[in-house]
């Protein structure tokens, strides 16, 4: 195992196609699985293999992923040399300016491995499920001697066109790459983990920083460009389970894939433990009524009810002869007796009053999310409460923050639950809520 | 420099405990589906900011330490102070094991000595219960005696295992120790405060060796003990019986301890593990249940650690189940409590036959850790297996079969 490695995690994603989940926090700091953060994935997988020196970049809203790493002990990365570091975009000289891009983030910090002995960087996406051991391509980086190399994985064609869709030859090189093609050309997506050997990295991202037409983004501008010039980029084909949770449908799916007699990634495995930052809880707690199937249920969960096919985050509680039915649940949340939830999600410290009536069903998509939340899925925001006895139909959202007072009365399929206060105090600068407060009613 | 520091003895052989503790120190056993009994006295520890912490230890203390480490879990990783774990080491004149707690206590007085401490808060680290040492503190300076004890009420159905202790005008003037029966209703805790300066005068005064003999001297000698009386749940695990009664307590809708309380939740050093995964078809009720264990069978009115496995079709009631306990396929068990990595092939019946009549000793089944019983083996109720007794190789079943829980090994 090399344990000189160095990794760049980028999780500064405003996770927009994630609706409510990622409109307070950033996109890798989503809750997932029952106890994790999506971001745990690629951490972990960085100290399983070998990696303890680990920059992570941040932009987009921090607070929850700054305060869920703190100094990296759950991942032992509270290092005295190397460890963890939160790299946030500061202001200095005149360039230095929010990170225009992926690439632009990496090029700002590329000051943070000028005295590290590393021959190759990796860059790593935080917004993806997978266990990876990352020593496996660097030796493979190694072996094709490559400038950069790229994890490949294969997606179904419908969704080809989300990806960064490459080509590759008998040894792996990259023939083509296309960024989010109209046409994809195969099947072979770029999972958004790269190996640089650093002399490339760093004359790339100079180059790309003095461009005036570049987005300063990795699949846009700087490994099309790098592939023109001419540079060994090899594709390392990665057979396992790999999932971008970055839309509503997928990030409720990649839940549901751990509930299945063959879970999509085996959060159990002693040799390969997904480490996340938890209070210690007490063991869940099921009543004498309690019945729960095909379910995930953290500790500190308190079950009184029924529970199908749905994932529990700590301290959770499902009062008597409610429901809870291929749902997730997060932190804190609360399920009144005779409460029926379907195919909703809600967020931490969600109220559901009793004998309310969640989801099911089919209707129009959301009239504010309408091209993310038009499956039937439910999402209520953090903290909301909702009244005794209401019923809410199918792809509705519900504001963060919303109060009893402020639902009218039922809610339609489609429709939207704003919150009556501004929660942000008037503070949303570079925050999607700013548009939509103005759009409100 | 800190005045007060806490020392808590975790040295007990807790031979009430059978395999449970054959091999662990028993405030390192496995508590409530998650916990070790250290757990409570070090929560305790932090949230009344007691520091520094020494743990004494002498019975297999390898599983203590190990759980303990540098103390982490209870914010007890301090640059300054933070915890000891004391093990009794040899002099160059001399080599012997603690020949009691006060021994223990009175041996490592020089390590308190060089933190500063002017007194110690001393306890067991093997009870289970809640409780802010600040009060206790503060009331043994406002008593400005050289010795408190913690004292608590006891029902009469507890006095046999307890000192009992007569308090007049919040004094302590005389024990009785573990009586059949008696007229007095408060029990010692086992929960000090001393004064250094006393503790000094008693090592230079000749052997002590139990805690006992230090304060039926003191008592002889007059020394004013001050008793400071504790309403809280407190229980001293020493028993097999102890053990289950105290552990099913807390399945009662009503628990006698807070686990999770936000104000004082108690904590352990966690394992990093999965939630619990219920499987298609299982039925869970009246149970705690731990992150990591996996359920597919039947299981109610027991307590399943970290990753233990309940296969199709078994059907667990009224158990305790430990870290990555594996239940094989149709197993039933009743009334058992399995140590951790234990294995019970498809079929296997632990605690069979009919519930004895009140009265008639345990009839709790008990399986040491890492041991494996069959498939289709029978195991009557009230036997216990030993620690690592692998009966799936037959030539091996005779010698190591179950035996009568409580009997010693010959």
């Amino acid at each position: 195992m090399s344990q000189s490695g160095y990794a760049f995690l980028l999780a500064g994603g405003i996770g927009a196609r994630l609706c409510l989940l990622s409109e307070k926090r950033a996109k890798p700091a989503v809750p997932f699985g029952g106890k994790y953060r999506i971001l745990d994935f690629a951490l972990s997988n960085c100290v399983n293999s070998g990696i303890f020196d680990v920059g992570i970049l941040t932009q987009y809203r921090p607070t929850s992923l700054n305060q869920h790493i703190g100094s990296g002990r759950p991942w032992d990365l509270d290092r005295t040399r190397g460890g963890v570091q939160l790299l946030q975009p500061y202001l200095g000289s005149v360039e230095n300016d929010w990170y225009r891009g992926t690439a632009d983030a990496i090029f700002q910090n590329l000051m943070h491995v000028r005295q590290r002995r590393v021959e190759d960087l990796l860059i790593l996406s935080g917004d993806h499920v997978y266990k990876m051991d990352y020593t496996a391509m660097l030796d493979f980086h190694t072996d094709r001697r490559a400038d950069l190399t790229l994890a490949v994985t294969t997606v179904p064609e419908a969704d080809a066109s989300q990806f960064g869709i490459l080509e590759l030859d008998a040894r792996g090189r990259v023939v083509s790459f296309e960024e989010k093609p109209v046409k994809p050309r195969s099947r072979f997506a770029s999972m958004g983990v790269y190996v640089f050997r650093r002399e490339v990295l760093w004359k790339a991202l100079e180059e790309d920083a003095a461009r005036s037409d570049s987005s300063h983004d990795f699949g846009k501008d700087v490994i099309p460009r790098l592939l023109a010039d001419g540079t060994d980029v090899f594709g390392y084909p990665f057979p396992h389970y790999w999932q971008d949770v970055g839309t509503v449908d997928a990030y409720y799916q990649a839940n549901m894939d751990l509930l299945g007699e063959r879970p999509s990634v085996d959060l159990a495995d002693p040799s390969w433990v997904v480490h996340t930052a938890i209070l210690d809880l007490p063991p869940a707690r099921l009543g004498a009524a309690a019945a729960v199937e095909r379910s995930l249920v953290a500790n500190g969960a308190r079950v009184e009810g029924r529970v199908v096919r749905s994932v529990l985050f700590p301290g959770v509680v499902v009062e008597r002869d409610a429901e809870v039915v291929d749902s997730i649940l997060m932190n804190g949340t609360r399920v009144r007796p005779g409460a029926r939830i379907e195919r909703a999600i809600l967020d931490k410290q969600v109220w559901v009053g009793a004998g309310a009536r969640l989801g099911g069903g089919e209707g129009p998509p959301n009239q504010v999310c309408p091209e993310h939340l038009a499956s039937g899925l439910v999402i209520v925001g953090k903290g909301a409460a909702l009244p005794d006895g209401i019923e809410v139909g199918p792809n509705v959202r519900v504001d963060p923050g919303t109060r009893v007072e402020d639902f009218p009365g039922n809610v339609g399929a489609g429709e939207v639950v704003w919150n009556a206060r501004e929660p942000e105090g008037g503070h949303s600068h570079g925050y999607p809520g700013a548009e939509r407060a103005a759009r409100r009613p | 420099m800190r005045e007060t520091m806490g020392v808590f003895l975790a040295g007990g052989r807790g031979r009430g405990l059978g395999v449970l503790s054959e091999h662990r120190a028993t405030a390192a056993l496995p508590f409530a589906g998650k916990y070790r009994l250290v757990d409570f006295t070090l929560s305790n520890c932090h949230y009344s900011g007691i520091w520094p912490v020494a743990l004494l230890t002498q019975h297999a203390p390898t599983s203590l330490r190990e759980h303990v480490r540098g103390g982490r879990a209870w914010d007890l990783d301090r640059a300054e102070g933070g915890i000891l774990t004391l093990q009794p080491f040899a002099w160059r004149e001399r080599a012997a094991w603690y020949a009691g707690a006060a021994d223990a206590l009175l041996r490592n007085l020089s390590t308190y000595a060089d933190t500063g401490a002017q007194r110690l808060v001393v306890g067991s680290a093997e009870h289970v219960y809640l409780m802010d040492y600040s009060d206790l503190l503060a009331a043994h300076l406002d008593a400005r005696c050289p010795v408190t004890v913690a004292v608590t009420p006891a029902r009469p159905d507890q006095v046999r295992r307890r000192h009992m202790v007569e308090v007049r005008e919040g004094r302590v003037r005389r024990f009785e120790h573990y009586p059949e029966r008696t007229e007095l209703t408060l029990a010692s805790m086992g929960l000090y405060v001393f004064e250094m300066e006393f503790l000094r005068a008693e090592a230079a005064g000749g052997p002590r060796r139990s805690m006992r003999d230090l304060l039926e001297l003191a008592l002889a000698h007059g020394v004013p003990l001050h008793a400071y009386r504790f309403g809280g749940f407190w229980e001293d695990v020493r028993d097999l019986e102890t053990y289950y009664a105290t552990s099913m307590a807390f399945l009662s809708p009503e628990p006698p301890l807070l686990l999770g309380d936000p104000q004082w939740p108690v904590e352990t050093r966690a394992e990093e593990r999965p939630p619990a995964l219920f499987a298609e078809g299982s039925r869970v009720r009246n149970s705690l249940v731990a992150g990591g264990a996996v359920i597919e069978g039947e299981v109610e009115n027991s307590i399943l650690f970290g990753g233990a496995v309940v296969e199709h079709g078994a059907r667990v009631t009224g158990s305790i189940l430990m870290q990555d306990v594996h239940i094989g396929a149709g197993a039933v068990l009743d009334r058992a409590i399995l140590d951790k990595q234990v294995g019970v092939g498809e079929g296997a019946v632990v605690g069979e036959g009919p519930l004895p009549r009140p009265g008639g000793g345990s009839d709790i089944c008990v399986v040491g850790k890492e041991a494996r019983l069959p498939a289709g083996y029978r195991m009557p109720r009230g036997t216990t297996v030993g620690v690592g007794a692998d009966l799936t190789k037959t030539e091996l079943l005779r010698a190591f079969a179950a035996r009568p829980t409580g009997e010693r090994r010959p």
